[in-house]
């Protein structure tokens, strides 16, 4: 699932890309960058996982899947930080020193704490597209704001996957939800008219 | 006791458009007006004072995006080129769009 989600997530990060350099807009550099952080987390896990699933649960082969989780997690915060410092930065322009001020979250370990985190920047995020969607009613932005709530939802069964394990293969289907529905959008946008 | 009416206070209505937000928008009318577009009609369309329109023309010429026709009773037209450019600009659009960013 996460080798699906990280293809799809390049092929934003590159339809980002091509959109930057026509356009010189610095929300696209950001929505690129943060793609690109989210696809190479997604294939630093899905790499682990494959390590630890092909050479069987062992003591010894636990460690790349805790650390393939952890740079998956950092390049996480950093990817939704940015586009929600992207929304910010359409809305009122600021300064660098406010990108700089999330810099400390990244020496977070892993935790229910800092999973929150997440939770929350993607509920922003969420909201924005959600915002957005109200007001232009296009399918597009209707796909981008399910993606994101899809996000959400699997970090949040990521969160309580500890109580009920069911959660675990549920957090991976929703998130696997939400990046075929920036599929979809990235095929309707390429869709010659 | 009734305050003096204060000075009314213009706020400006319109944002700072880039160059190549301008750019777009004199491609936009010339392709509107079925490809073949009169320095008026551009004018009017993508909200430009006169001396600019003409910067804004020779500057897309250079580009090779628009042709001049005509010597009295000038048009203009979207090259193959300009065809292109405008084609790739409104995918970038609909998928900044999309996530709600404006271009």
């Amino acid at each position: 699932m996460e080798f699906i989600a990280f293809v799809i997530a390049i092929a934003i990060a590159n339809e980002a890309l091509k959109g930057y350099r026509l356009s010189k807009e610095k929300t696209l550099l950001y929505l690129n960058i943060s793609f690109v952080l989210i696809g190479a987390g997604l294939l630093v896990d899905g790499l682990a996982s494959f390590i630890v699933l092909v050479s069987g649960v062992r003591r010894g082969f636990l460690y790349p899947f805790a650390v393939g989780y952890s740079i998956y997690f950092v390049a996480q915060l950093l990817a939704y930080g940015l586009l929600v410092y992207a929304y910010i930065h359409q809305a009122r322009s600021l300064t660098g020193p406010t990108l700089l001020a999330a810099a400390p979250i990244l020496f977070f370990e892993r935790n229910a704490f800092t999973e929150l985190i997440l939770i929350f920047l993607l509920v922003y995020i969420a909201t924005q597209t959600g915002i957005n969607y109200s007001m232009n009613k296009t399918s597009n932005s209707m796909l981008v704001f399910g993606a994101f709530v899809s996000l959400v939802i699997a970090h949040v069964f990521f969160l309580i996957f500890i109580v009920a394990p069911i959660f675990f293969p549920l957090a991976h289907i929703a998130q696997l939800v939400g990046f075929l529905l920036l599929l979809a959008m990235l095929v309707r946008v390429n869709k010659p008219s | 006791m009734m305050p003096e009416k204060q000075a009314e206070v213009v706020k400006p209505t319109a944002k700072y458009r880039s160059q190549f937000r301008i750019y777009v928008d004199i491609m936009s009318v010339i392709q509107r007006e079925n490809n073949q577009a009169k320095p008026t009609r551009i004018l009017y369309g993508a909200n430009l004072s006169h001396d600019r329109l003409i910067k804004y023309l020779e500057e897309l010429k250079a580009l090779d995006v628009i042709q001049e026709s005509g010597t009295e009773d000038k048009t203009y037209a979207l090259t193959q080129k300009g065809i292109e450019f405008m084609n790739n600009f409104r995918r970038v659009e609909s998928f900044a769009s999309a996530f709600g960013f404006k271009i």
